[in-house]
């Protein structure tokens, strides 16, 4: 439409002169779409107390660096952060694991799926240049999503950061066939920007990320239990109820690991402190008293189920009906 | 003789095979009195998930396995990497496996294409060509 406009303008100007109506018509395209393009990617910036926390130069060495073959980046790259925090696997057996035939590629929800297969938490990142530095800062390889091309033909890569220099402005990076691929933080940031910035960390139960919401670590913790079993998460709880002491949910869940591995009287002291940190929390008042109860402490039993039936919500009726099930028997 | 335990024998078999091939029937797991709460039930609740979401992603991992299947993943494969999925991404993977992004690598070019990522490369916007930096 602009195009036809700037033609017939021209045309008004210089009648007859074709030759430079269309060179004057593709240039006003190429400079409209320089300015539609250029608007969207600008150099980030990081906040001040990033830079001030950081040094101005990390690179976390060791990390095994896998060529991706074909389309395998999404395979090599989980090699690489998975090597790193001690798995021992290769690219080939991860090939039939993650990757995807007929998408010739393969999908986020897959790529922390296969994570969790190997005995590693996936966590996912905020979307934000800082929080991708201070992981790689505390020796944690980022995996990154990209679109090295435009959105309107799509070249979605994964890579794994693995260091960076503040001075100069750039990313180090194990990405394609190429071991410490230096990006500027502008291009990175700009083709990282289309996948809305998407990012995780592969940690072994026990560690926790440099920065991470109770609620990201509560849920990617919550996932790996499902996927490897209470005894693995242990120690993950433990670590979150130690980042997090607060977190009632927390107290709850680690309850919740102890009691499946029979420690019931460790989940009790859980289930206390959860209840201790957040007194409205009807379900973990709940598990008290179910866990008490199948210890014989029945009047606390009673007491905790009491507290659990007095709380509106989703867990009343099963509150409820465990205190009748104690007074009757 | 043979037709006689053929007449009792027949039935039998079928009633066998009939009863064989049909899917246990999935008793809904009533919590009994001395479970507890699992986290993930409690997480769900927290999030305000309902009864009829969770369906839905539980339902999800029988579209997920087919769909793994018709995207050409070893049948040996697949049981394993549908049961390492969370429940929320197996509803994602189920509603939108053709929209999600594939880390791939490549890129289907035609020539105009080509000269625009040329010049997109150029000002560091894209990172097609390794060449331009």
């Amino acid at each position: 439409m602009t195009l036809y406009r700037s033609r017939s303008f021209a045309n008004a100007v210089h009648p007859g002169n074709t030759l430079w109506n269309a060179r004057l018509a593709g240039v006003l395209a190429l400079v409209l779409c320089s300015v539609i393009i250029s608007g969207c990617a600008s150099a980030p910036r990081l906040d001040d107390a990033t830079q001030d926390a950081l040094p101005r130069q990390a690179v976390i060495e060791e990390v095994p660096f896998h060529g991706q073959r074909d389309y395998q980046c999404g395979p090599a790259s989980l090699a690489m952060v998975l090597n790193h925090s001690g798995v021992d696997i290769d690219v080939d057996n991860l090939i039939p694991q993650v990757f995807l035939p007929g998408r010739e590629g393969s999908v986020q929800p897959e790529m922390l799926a296969t994570v969790r297969r190997h005995g590693r938490i996936a966590f996912p990142l905020d979307n934000r240049l800082e929080a991708l530095l201070t992981e790689i800062d505390a020796g944690h390889p980022v995996v990154v999503m990209q679109n090295l091309s435009l959105p309107a033909w799509p070249l979605w890569h994964y890579a794994v950061a693995i260091g960076f220099d503040l001075d100069s402005n750039e990313l180090i990076l194990h990405s394609g066939m190429e071991p410490e691929r230096i990006e500027s933080f502008r291009r990175f940031d700009a083709t990282w920007a289309r996948s809305e910035r998407w990012a995780f960390i592969a940690l072994p139960p026990g560690e926790m990320p440099a920065q991470v919401s109770q609620s990201t670590a509560m849920q990617a913790i919550t996932d790996f239990e499902s996927v490897q079993g209470p005894e693995n998460t242990l120690s993950a709880w433990e670590a979150l109820v130690e980042r997090f002491p607060e977190a009632g949910m927390g107290h709850f869940a680690l309850g919740n690991a102890r009691y499946a591995t029979q420690d019931p009287k460790g989940a009790i002291a859980a289930f206390r402190r959860a209840v201790q940190e957040d007194d409205t929390l009807a379900v973990a008042w709940l598990n008290l008293g179910l866990a008490l109860r199948a210890e014989q402490h029945l009047n606390e039993a009673a007491e905790a189920l009491k507290r659990a039936a007095e709380l509106p919500g989703p867990w009343q009726p099963r509150a409820r009906q465990a205190l009748d099930g104690l007074s009757a028997g | 003789m043979m037709k006689t335990i053929c007449r009792y024998l027949t039935p039998l078999i079928i009633a066998a095979l009939v009863l064989g091939s049909m899917p246990v029937v999935a008793a809904p797991q009533a919590a009994s009195a001395s479970d507890l709460v699992t986290t993930q039930d409690a997480m769900d609740s927290e999030r305000g998930q309902g009864d009829r979401e969770r369906i839905h992603e539980i339902l999800a991992r029988d579209d997920v396995r087919d769909q793994l299947v018709a995207q050409g993943v070893d049948v040996a494969e697949v049981e394993a990497r549908v049961a390492a999925l969370s429940d929320a991404e197996a509803a994602q993977m189920a509603d939108q496996l053709e929209q999600l992004p594939a880390g791939a690598s490549v890129i289907g070019a035609l020539f105009a294409v080509f000269v625009i990522l040329l010049v997109t490369d150029i000002l560091g916007l894209t990172n097609v060509y390794p060449f331009t930096r």
